[in-house]
């Protein structure tokens, strides 16, 4: 009897390992695995708006944080997975380089974008702008009240209302951070008006919270009312019911190339190819714009295409000067700083 | 066969650490120690190991102070439903890692249920605490850990031999002298083994500190900072700096021979309960346990509830105002988000079957056979207990991305099975203690008798062995089992598209914002776990 | 012609201690042999040497003229009954008994009729479907015994068979093990720490020390012709007194002990020198208490103990050695100054050895 019930463990067991199993060879498609810090919404979106146009390719995704996408790759440079990095800053691309683990490609829109952005030897392309902005929580803060500057921030009635992302693990903090250092620099290598904003930017700071969904959820409840973020997560947040609103620094906001690059060794390259392609078509540039609020890199999308925050944006956006060199050479040093020094140490200065 | 498992066991558990070791050491060309000399340098870094070891240290504290009073209360007085109450104090055990925090925030958070209700009944205009730093560390831990505690002094409790504490009450040991001299050192095994458990589970924390720590750093949210900030060479020794505390724990703790305290042949009969007879004594100590109970039974309620909101609706309101099913409805609709669970499903089970069969081929060459090799196959077993999960999948995703056969090392990296070994070294611990410990309680005539009687090793094995030590493979495996399904450290770092488990799904969930869906799965591995460990305590001891 | 089970020359070390040390024996077909020695003497060692458990250092296991010195314990085909029983607590009794013959490839009514038949005789018909746990320490311990004949086994190992029973049951049992294994007609060895159990089970008996095989013999050889000084104190009663030989008499010995000279009927127990130094013992019977005076050895009583229709009388000589001797109830009282002669009665019962012996 006993002997029995263990052979019945054993067969269920087996029957579970089976079916999951059963399921990990593929359908006859290509598959194309990408990485992507760029969630779910996108990039199902993105996956199958591709597929209709490519039946016989399968996308696969895998959503992460840009810096796990890099951990990631470096540890799987000796049997690498995906096809795809999709998604991160541009900064984070070049590590990505001088870690040898992307393949050059040049996309068929290559010429439609800022130059300024694209990889050593075609190593990556920008598809999207990810502008730095104030956000806030709109039913709790009129936006007359909202601060409009970076400076705006560290006014009195700011005290313990910002919350922060945790910006050692974001790519758009790190740009953040590194414009506030930049701005504050009078002769080059002069870190210290910037740490010093930032120190009293931490005065400021009610929390960092580690993860976007606690800070969405925590500037929804009115735990924090400003915070400092990018517009494409905002915007998505605010339709899906959020009460948020944003504006441009007036003083000029930092814009991030948002890169896509083939992978080195990649399993699948030819219709990874096709799918970076797709990316920055027209087609994908505005579905994304107008389903996921991706601001376009491509440039020369006709006018009466484009959704309106676009045009909206595009009207108010007040773009600062980066030296974007400085910065992918400094921001780590920079951030281990911040990290040791000036994290948690502003309220003692206030 | 005995070296042979040692060896095989070594270069599961022990080279790819060493391997991180030599990453410490080594940097672009040739060996440095410029990074253990940065490590050293930095106040930070030892402040985040402080911050480390106290936080452990205080967990077991306060861990013990919940844990071993409950169990005394349940296991030896007669209170009305204490069988009930027995089963759901237990329940924070299968609380998932990542929205088990979450939870937290929704009912103590700044807006949380509880901190409004708080505010409110005291008027205060603002909430009554801020939930971060070390104080929201060690609430959440305590709240997890003391299980450990409860668990190990109920099964010390049961095995206790009544006619010891009879003989000592014939001796004239009043109740407190009693407790002091006989019932606390018979239970120092048990006590132990407990402490040790939650100090290295405390060390290995990373969802708790890594969500409530805010700017307090312990040495898990130090690793992820460093790696994040790209100085891979720094997270090396950092990683190599936290071991040595857990190895250190380990040697200073298993001096004092912290097994058998579960699985432990039980000897004498067990005390009977003490019937409490004042009546208001025996009201007031029920109500204090159901209470008790509905404060740890909250966050699982509270992600009950947070799985039927809808996205976007709850904001400022205390209560969310609208429910909805679509969140689970869009777990099994669509299956590509059915996936991850049949994922976890299944490398559980392989996880799990495998570590059970180490174990047992464990007890078979260790306690049986007594082989040479045995203490270091032991030793083997219980390291993987003492080397937090990150740590673990650093050493194993740095071990197996080499291909160098004869160094041991091979394509694993981006594989189906590496995940799969990482459970099962993770899991090595949680199914050779019990099992370990079964075969030691288990009389070795018994197979004498089995192989005398003509049976050979395997029908041995099967009819004899593998029935007796049922409780003990039930406990184990369903802890494996349990571990591995949940499993979030570790399986951040190593899965693959095919092998996506549950908790990467939360955690897309959650980087979505999808609040509702995270709580969703985090309610069915909730209750998979429950039925699990259910099966395995009922399975382990009923006839 | 050889002996049914032969072993020869047996050895067996631990780290430390010799458990074993070349220890010879031969039992014939259908022989009972009884292992019999204080704890630590090897005993059970031994007897896992025969079973298989152990591996010998060195020496030879033959039965039937087969070398099975390193044949494992499945090939062996020997049965055992363990000292706690080791029955499978999660088997009931039916189960237990069946699962030698499934070993062997027992299958369907066959099992079902040799499990009835194997629990019949330890007079435990229809017990089949009882738990182990159920069962009294004598229900056990013949389930145990039913269970290791049951597979017709080619010799029976008993480990300290009684040793868990009370008293009261204890002597029941032991004729019922004695009655079951005669009515088989199996060939067994036994071990055991009582000289009771021995000599009233083993036809013959092996005594042990120290590893070491002392003598073996039927009872009556033991008791009678003690080897050494250690068998005669372990087989049965027996005190010693260092004495000087010195010389032979013409019925026997002769003898200085503590002043007294005394002719004794024992062998001079030659090996060393004829005279000078030796060890005497004597079994209570063989010395009488006399009033103080010559050819006595004189001594205190310290002790007197009913034993039926005699007493045995505690007597301490002057040079503080203690002598057990039987004697009427009234003979003496405690503290009372006696003397203390050899037995008038004829035969045995006092030994010399050589006085390095003990
Ligand atoms: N497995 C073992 N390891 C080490 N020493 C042992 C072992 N088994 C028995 N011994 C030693 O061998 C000697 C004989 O033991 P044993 O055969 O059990 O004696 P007995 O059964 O007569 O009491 C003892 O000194 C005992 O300590
Ligand atoms: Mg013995």
């Amino acid at each position: 009897m006993s002997a029995r019930r263990w052979r019945l463990a054993a067969a269920a067991a087996a029957a579970v390992v089976s079916t999951a199993c059963g399921s990990c060879a593929g359908d006859g498609r290509i598959p194309v695995v990408i990485y992507s810090p760029h969630g779910r919404d996108q990039l199902t979106l993105l996956e199958h708006a591709f597929e209709a146009g490519r039946p016989d390719v399968d996308v696969r995704w895998l959503d992460m944080g840009s810096q796990e996408v890099l951990d990631r790759l470096r540890f799987e440079r000796v049997n690498p997975q995906a096809d795809v990095w999709f998604g991160g800053p541009t900064t984070i691309f070049d590590r990505g380089l001088r870690d040898s683990i992307l393949a050059p490609y040049r996309p068929a829109w290559a010429r439609r974008v800022d130059p300024r952005g694209v990889g050593p030897d075609d190593a990556y392309f920008p598809v999207y702008r990810t502008p730095a902005i104030i956000a806030f929580n709109s039913r709790l803060v009129p936006r007359s009240k909202a601060p409009h500057d970076w400076d705006d921030v560290l006014a009195p009635r700011w005290r313990d209302k910002v919350l922060i992302r945790d910006p050692v693990a974001s790519g758009t903090m790190r740009a953040i951070w590194g414009l506030m250092i930049l701005r504050g620099m009078r002769t080059p290598g002069d870190t210290a008006p910037g740490m010093r904003w930032l120190r009293r930017l931490d005065g400021q700071t009610r929390s960092y919270t580690l993860n976007p969904a606690i800070l969405d959820q925590r500037l929804a409840r009115g735990e924090g009312l400003v915070t400092l973020w990018d517009l494409p997560d905002i915007l998505i947040s605010r339709a899906k019911g959020m009460p948020f609103d944003y504006v441009f620094p007036r003083s000029g906001t930092v814009v991030i190339d948002d890169a896509i690059a083939l992978v080195r060794g990649a399993p699948h390259p030819d219709a990874a190819r096709a799918f970076i392609d797709y990316v920055g078509s027209a087609e994908a540039q505005l579905l994304a714009a107008r389903k996921v609020y991706r601001l376009p890199a491509r440039k020369g999308l006709s006018p009466d295409s484009v959704p309106d925050w676009v045009a909206e944006v595009e009207r108010d956006m007040v773009v600062a000067r980066v030296d974007w060199a400085t910065l992918a050479r400094e921001t780590t040093g920079w951030m281990s700083y911040w990290d040791r020094h000036v994290r948690g140490s502003g309220a003692t200065e206030r | 066969m005995g070296v042979l498992l040692a060896l095989v066991l070594a270069w599961l558990v022990v080279y790819p650490l060493l391997l991180v070791l030599v990453e410490g050491v080594r940097g672009g060309d040739g060996w440095t120690l410029e990074y253990v000399r940065a490590f050293l340098g930095r106040a930070t870094e030892w402040r985040a190991l402080w911050a480390s070891i106290w936080i452990s240290l205080a967990t077991v504290a306060l861990s013990a102070l919940i844990g071993v009073p409950l169990a005394f209360l349940l296991a030896r007085y007669d209170l009305p439903g204490a069988r009930i109450l027995g089963t759901l104090v237990a329940l924070p055990a299968v609380l998932p890692p990542l929205v088990g925090v979450l939870a937290f925030l929704f009912l103590y958070g700044e807006t949380g249920f509880v901190s409004l209700l708080v505010q409110r009944v005291l008027g205060l205009t603002d909430p009554p605490w801020r939930l971060q730093g070390a104080g929201a560390i060690l609430l959440v831990h305590a709240y997890s850990m003391y299980v450990y505690f409860y668990l190990f002094t109920r099964a010390g409790l049961a095995t206790l031999d009544a006619s010891l504490v009879e003989a000592a009450a014939s001796l004239g040991a009043g109740p407190r002298r009693m407790l002091w001299r006989v019932t606390l050192p018979l239970l120092r095994p048990a006590l132990t083994g407990a402490a040790l458990l939650t100090f290295m589970t405390s060390l290995a924390s990373f969802s708790a500190p890594y969500i409530f720590g805010g700017g307090f750093r312990v040495m898990t949210t130090q690793i992820v900072a460093t790696r994040l900030n790209g100085e891979t060479e720094l997270a090396m020794v950092e990683t190599v700096s936290l071991t040595l505390v857990a190895l250190l724990a380990l040697a200073l703790l298993r001096g004092s021979r912290a097994d058998d305290s579960l699985a432990g042949g039980r000897k004498g009969a067990a005390p009977a309960a003490v019937p409490i007879r004042r009546p208001w004594l025996r009201v007031g100590l029920a109500a204090a346990g159901w209470g008790l109970a509905v404060v740890l039974l909250l966050p699982h309620l509270t992600l009950v509830l947070v799985s039927f909101v809808p996205l976007g609706t709850w904001t400022i309101e205390p209560i969310p105002p609208a429910y909805t099913l679509q969140n689970y409805v869009t777990l099994v609709r669509d299956p590509v988000r059915a996936r991850p669970l049949l994922n976890s499903l299944w490398l559980a089970t392989v996880a799990t079957g495998a570590a059970v069969t180490v174990a047992v081929a464990a007890g078979i060459l260790s306690v049986r056979r007594r082989v040479p090799a045995g203490r270091a196959i032991e030793l083997l077993l219980a390291l993987p207990w003492a080397v937090p999960g990150t740590v673990f999948a650093i050493a194993l995703a740095t071990a197996f991305s080499v291909h160098a056969p004869w160094a041991g090392r091979v394509i694993l990296v981006g594989t189906l099975w590496i995940l799969p070994l990482a459970y099962l070294v993770r899991d090595l611990p949680l199914t050779s203690r019990p099992i370990l410990a079964g075969f030691r309680a288990l009389d070795p005539a018994l197979d004498e008798a089995a192989s005398s009687l003509g049976a050979g090793r395997w029908r041995a094995l099967r009819r004899v062995t593998l029935p007796l030590l049922r409780p003990a493979l039930m406990a184990g495996a369903s802890l494996a089992f349990v571990t591995a399904f949940g499993d979030f450290v570790t399986s951040i770092m190593l899965y693959t598209y095919d092998t996506r488990p549950v908790s990467l799904e939360i955690l897309g969930s959650l980087r979505q914002s999808d609040v509702g869906v995270a709580a969703a799965y985090g309610v069915v591995l909730m209750v998979i776990s429950a039925a699990v460990f259910a099966v395995g305590a009922e399975r382990g001891t009923g006839g | 012609m050889s002996a049914y089970l032969e072993v020869e020359g047996l050895t067996r070390r631990f780290d430390r201690t010799v458990a074993v040390d070349r220890v010879s024996f031969g039992i014939e077909r259908g022989g009972m042999l009884a292992l019999l020695g204080p704890s630590g003497s090897g005993k059970t060692t031994t007897l896992r040497l025969l079973a298989g458990f152990e591996q010998p250092d060195d020496g030879l296991v033959r039965v039937e003229g087969e070398d099975v010195t390193r044949a494992d314990p499945v090939a062996r085909r020997f049965g055992m009954v363990f000292q706690h029983y080791a029955l499978f607590p999660h088997l009931d009794v039916g189960e237990n008994v069946a699962f030698g013959l499934e070993s062997r490839r027992v299958r369907g009514t066959e099992l079902a009729r040799r499990v009835s038949r194997a629990l019949g005789a330890v007079d435990l018909a229809g017990y089949e479907r009882r738990r182990v746990g159920q069962l009294s320490g004598g229900q056990q311990q013949r389930v145990a015994l039913a269970r290791a004949l049951a597979p017709e086994p080619r010799v029976l190992l008993l480990d300290e068979p009684l040793s868990n029973l009370d008293p009261a049951l204890r002597e029941r049992t032991r004729r019922e093990i004695r009655d079951i294994i005669r009515r088989v007609g199996i060939t067994t060895v036994l071990v055991t720490h009582e000289q009771d159990d021995a000599f009233d089970l083993g036809d013959r008996v092996a005594v042990l020390r120290g590893g070491r095989l002392e003598q073996i013999g039927t009872p009556d050889e033991l008791y009678s012709a003690p080897a050494g000084a250690f068998v005669a104190g372990f087989v049965g009663r027996a005190s010693s007194i260092p004495v000087q030989l010195l010389g032979l008499a013409n019925r026997g010995t002769r003898v200085r002990i503590e002043g007294a000279e005394w002719e004794i009927d024992a062998e001079p127990s030659s090996n060393g020198h004829p005279l000078g130094e030796r060890l005497l013992m004597a079994r209570p019977e063989s010395l009488r208490l006399t009033p103080p005076g010559p050819g006595a050895v004189p001594g205190t009583v310290t002790a007197r103990r009913f034993t039926g229709p005699a007493a045995l009388f505690q007597v301490r000589t002057e040079a503080g050695a203690t002598l057990e001797v039987l004697g009427q109830p009234t003979a003496a009282a405690v503290g009372e100054r006696v003397g203390i002669m050899p037995s008038r009665r004829a035969g045995g019962g006092i030994y010399l050895f050589a006085s390095d012996d003990r």
